[in-house]
């Protein structure tokens, strides 16, 4: 009985920790935002809320990685912000590039405040290759 | 794997949306909000925008016939050159810049436009104008706007013109609020009488104010802000400025104030045909001083309040304008300007868009009194200006629409000489062609 137990424990957190990772989702898509044109903004929240919409929010996983001028999207002021959390709702992930958040700092004599949803990474580029080698697809819209 | 045509539909979807909020993703119905400040960190170093209009217009009143061939006053020709009764002309032609200049701190934006079009800003010198031209530094606890913009006030003038579901204005805008500067050398028609109806001749023209108008705008700085309670967004403006509207000089040592209250039911959408129940109050008051005497000085006070209901398919607009100074008497009289005189005025404004189609109905009534005290007539006597204007739009797309109205005018006097005058003022109809990119 105890192994029983245990081999159902070992499987739960086994599964517990691979559908953190996404890995029963049909699909996994990363959208990368790194544009100055705020039009951009809009478009990839758009293409996540669409796709989200397709898919439906148990089948598909998506994060978008900021970096650059696209970085700007994940700022706390953003006028998206209210847009963004209801992504967040449905399961959207955002990532943030540290380096992308350093030079800006330098810049604005500050880092700059970002919305509580994103996630700092490493850096962004380096986010995105490492969610492709785990089977997302990327999507630069 | 994911289908190729999935992802091309899902993008194509998406960029028509992107496309369509690009048109509408402002800040809600909130002039202030809207003209003076831009989307945190949504917004470029630059977008350039603009827009053209071209218009048709022709009048059909009857011309003064004294005796001395046919004259005109200002209501029975065409502006702002008030030559003729009918004439084509590309009466704005606005191209402007706005953004925040550096893209990653939102707090200071900016806002420049200038004018090529021909109109009351240009008609003088024919060259191109700037029309606005500020900055906004948003903080948080106001936002203060510097430089030259439009001034808080009733809906009419302030609401973007791009937008403006007429042609015309209503007498009262045109008149009470639609400033005139008279400057040194300009004098009344003469002869065949001061002040009177003017023959068509060259070098005679009915127009004799040289300066632009005041475009409802004046330079100076505006702490403002908006405020969001639940479904209803408050907002505030308090400004100074020199009360020489488009000049950027000022030509004595007062300054206007303006203040502005709104306070406004959001029923959805967004941009400047956002849906919702509007309430607003304002007043101006300043001091202008005499063209040919430094010396003499009179008080220019205006004050209105006003409701606009928007919500597809109707739209309702009411606004009730004062004044008391300054009244303008005509584009033909600017030594009449410099009074004490008051004045009053009201609309109504009507619109219907019909469902699943790209019509618009709309109706204005609108009317005018002004006290007239022209030299020679009893006091206290009044002119009145009641316009009655039917109008339909076509919204070819988002971004184009084609505009035809039709006013029919009845415009009286107690005062026997101008009462001569407006004898005759008939109908007016329009087309016009707009389109913003």
């Amino acid at each position: 009985m105890k192994k029983i137990l245990g081999i159902v424990a070992a499987m739960g957190m086994l599964l517990a920790s691979t559908a953190q990772a996404g890995e029963f989702a049909d699909e996994k898509i990363v959208l990368q935002i790194s544009d100055p044109n705020p039009f951009k903004q809009t478009l990839v929240l758009n293409v996540a809320g669409n796709v989200l919409k397709h898919y439906g929010q148990d089948k598909v996983d998506i994060e978008i990685v900021a970096f650059g001028p696209g970085l700007r999207l994940l700022f706390a002021e953003n006028a998206n912000k209210g847009r963004i959390k209801s992504l967040t709702s449905s399961g959207v992930k955002f990532s943030a590039c540290k380096n992308t958040i350093r030079n800006m700092g330098k810049k604005l004599g500050h880092p700059p405040a970002l919305n509580a949803a994103a996630t700092e990474v490493g850096a962004g580029v380096v986010r995105i290759v490492d969610l492709m080698n785990k089977g997302y697809k990327l999507i630069k819209p | 794997m994911i289908n190729k045509n999935i992802f091309k539909k899902t993008l194509s979807a998406a960029a028509v949306v992107a496309g369509l909020s690009a048109v509408t993703a402002v800040e809600a119905a909130n002039w202030l909000m809207l003209q003076g400040t831009e989307r945190p960190g949504a917004a470029g170093r630059a977008k350039v925008w603009g827009f053209v209009q071209a218009q048709y217009q022709t009048d059909s009143s009857d011309p003064n016939t004294t005796g001395l061939g046919d004259l005109y006053v200002p209501p029975k020709l065409i502006g702002p050159n008030l030559e003729s009764q009918s004439q084509f002309n590309v009466n704005r032609a606005r191209l402007g810049v706005r953004g925040i200049g550096m893209p990653l701190d939102s707090s200071v934006n900016y806002f420049l436009l200038a004018e090529f079009g021909h109109n009351g800003i240009t008609s003088n010198d024919n060259d191109a104008a700037v029309s606005d031209a500020s900055i906004t530094i948003n903080t948080d606890a106001t936002r203060i706007r510097m430089g030259l913009f439009k001034t808080p006030g009733p809906e009419e003038a302030l609401q973007a013109i791009h937008v403006f579901d007429y042609i015309n204005f209503t007498s009262v805008s045109n008149q009470l609020m639609l400033e005139r500067f008279t400057q040194v050398g300009d004098t009344n028609p003469s002869p065949p009488s001061a002040g009177g109806p003017v023959e068509l001749l060259p070098g005679n023209s009915v127009n004799r104010h040289s300066a632009p108008v005041g475009a409802f705008r004046d330079v100076g700085v505006q702490f403002f802000d908006s405020i969001k309670s639940g479904k209803w967004d408050h907002s505030y403006a308090v400004m100074i400025g020199n009360g020489n509207g488009l000049n950027f000089g000022d030509n004595n040592d007062s300054l206007d104030t303006y203040l502005y209250w709104a306070s406004e039911l959001q029923m959805g959408g967004k941009g400047p045909r956002a849906e919702g129940l509007k309430i607003f109050a304002w007043n101006h008051s300043g001091t202008r001083t005499h063209h040919n005497d430094v010396t003499n000085e009179q008080d220019r006070k205006r004050s209105g309040v006003g409701v606009k209901y928007l919500k597809k398919p109707f739209r309702a607009t009411f606004e009730y304008m004062q004044g008391e100074g300054m009244i303008f008497m005509g584009q033909h009289r600017p030594l009449h300007t410099f009074n004490d005189h008051e004045a009053s005025g009201y609309y109504m404004d009507f619109g219907y868009y019909v469902p699943n189609s790209k019509w618009q109905i709309d109706l204005r009534v609108d009317s005018y009194t002004r006290e007239e005290n022209h030299p020679g007539s009893a006091q206290d006597d009044e002119s009145t200006f009641d316009t009655t204007t039917i109008a339909a739009q076509y919204h070819i797309n988002k971004k184009t629409r084609v505009t035809i109205e039709h006013s029919s005018r009845s415009f009286e006097s107690e005062t026997a000489q101008v009462e001569a005058q407006l004898e005759g003022v008939g109908a007016r109809t329009a087309v016009q062609l707009t389109h913003i990119f």
